[in-house]
């Protein structure tokens, strides 16, 4: 455990870097820079042993981009199932575990048009394990109904699939899609927050806040790691991000 | 032509031309979509010939592209001369290049740099700058014209197009 202090982002990067697991295939897409901290660091700490994608980068593009046949081979390689862990981030995240990439507002009549679902409606089905991060948590973004189903937290019966929804990682908390009682669960809460804080920010019921525990606070090591190593791929990856000033601490933050 | 996912997300409910279909394979629900068959596409290539044969950066999709659409517009970095009818050794695949068939392509238009304010990778970079400039002056239609006749009427000079002297691709 560490007293050291933390930057929202930190804690989503090693917060996800907890959920990738040595020996798999993980794939980050584009404009993701938490996430790509995240498995970076994984990498460098127990995870050494994985297979690891960042969308077209160019750095190191003979181990971290090696598709050599446009993005669609990329796709067609996440198709055969291929793909253990991906990201991805939202609008609109609801109760059902549905996610909004589209449209705020009607399909037709939309108040704000968004860049849209691109590859995602594929890879949520056929990666097995998809976290959603997301780095502002309030009931605008956490809503009882997405206004429009980009991915569906459950698939239709009938429907090849590999796996789905698996997290969501906010800087207040690490929700669960429990996939059997298709519910959101609170899993974790931010040290500095409450259970409660975090469901004043949620638009729908979490359940079973009774049962959620603290997410372990970064330790010396993973931020050590963080901002040394795995800053000096990030600067290559994302230059502007890991340019970026510090952030405030989580403590100060209030969404 | 088939896609996994999909189902059960509102795409299916706003496309009418996207349709489930049980795979004869694994009796899987699975949707199909028609393939896009763009009138034109405009690809920027790192080198080219003027038999419209073409290196594209092997990362993007353009080759994909020039295959899908009815007409290409290509433009090049770099006109090499014209050897043999299947691109001669400047047109050689590297690891950053690949080859794409003058069949494909209408138009092919000699623009070094012609992917800027885009980058064109291994030659150069992305120019954020500019790219923002462009976004403030396109918030009004006489900031747009501006940009226009600054930056794009007033550097036309240097660029020489070649028509490939094919018939638009068949089809559709």
């Amino acid at each position: 455990m560490s007293a050291a202090a933390y930057t929202p982002e930190e804690l989503m990067a090693i917060v996800i870097s907890r959920e990738v697991r040595d020996g798999e295939t993980t794939a980050v897409g584009t404009l993701s820079p938490i996430p790509t901290a995240g498995v970076l660091l994984a990498r460098e700490q127990h995870a050494p042993h994985g297979t690891f994608f960042f969308y077209k980068s160019d750095y190191q593009r003979e181990v971290w981009w090696p598709f050599r046949h446009g993005s669609k081979e990329f796709y067609d390689f996440a198709q055969q199932g291929r793909l253990d862990l991906f990201f991805v981030s939202a609008a609109q995240i609801d109760q059902f575990g549905n996610i909004n990439l589209n449209v705020i507002g009607s399909p037709t009549q939309p108040t704000v048009r968004l860049p849209g679902g691109a590859g995602t409606p594929m890879l949520w089905t056929m990666v097995r394990r998809v976290i959603v991060f997301k780095t502002d948590h309030s009931p605008r973004a956490f809503v009882p109904h997405v206004d429009f189903i980009t991915c569906p937290g459950l698939p239709p019966t009938g429907t090849r699939r590999a796996g789905g929804l698996s997290k969501i990682v906010t800087p207040m908390a690490v929700l669960r899609w429990n996939r059997e009682q298709q519910q959101i669960e609170l899993e974790s809460v931010t040290p500095g927050y409450t259970a409660a804080e975090v469901q004043a920010q949620t638009g729908f019921q979490l359940v079973s806040p009774a049962q959620f525990t603290q997410t372990p606070a970064p330790t010396d090591e993973e931020l050590h790691t963080l901002r040394t190593s795995v800053h000096q791929h990030l600067s290559h990856i994302y230059p502007q991000f890991a340019a970026a000033p510090s952030h405030t601490p989580p403590g100060s933050v209030r969404y | 032509m088939p896609v996994r996912g999909l189902l059960g997300s509102d795409y299916l409910k706003i496309r009418p031309d996207f349709k489930v279909l049980q795979d004869p394979f694994t009796g899987d629900d699975v949707v199909v979509v028609p393939p896009i068959t763009p009138d034109v596409a405009l690809i920027h290539a790192l080198k080219g010939d003027s038999a419209g044969n073409l290196l594209v950066d092997r990362i993007e999709d353009d080759h994909l592209l020039a295959q899908a659409s009815r007409r290409v517009i290509a433009t090049v970095e770099e006109l090499v001369p014209l050897v043999g009818g299947s691109g001669g050794p400047a047109l050689q695949e590297t690891t950053d290049g690949l080859f794409v068939s003058g069949v494909y392509i209408t138009a092919l238009v000699h623009a070094p740099h012609g992917a800027y304010p885009a980058g064109c990778r291994g030659l150069y970079e992305h120019d954020p700058t500019h790219i923002r400039r462009y976004m403030e002056a396109a918030r009004t239609t006489t900031g747009f014209q501006d940009y226009l006749e600054t930056y794009v009427l007033k550097n036309t000079s240097k660029r020489s197009a070649i028509s490939c002297q094919r018939s638009a691709k068949a089809g559709g």
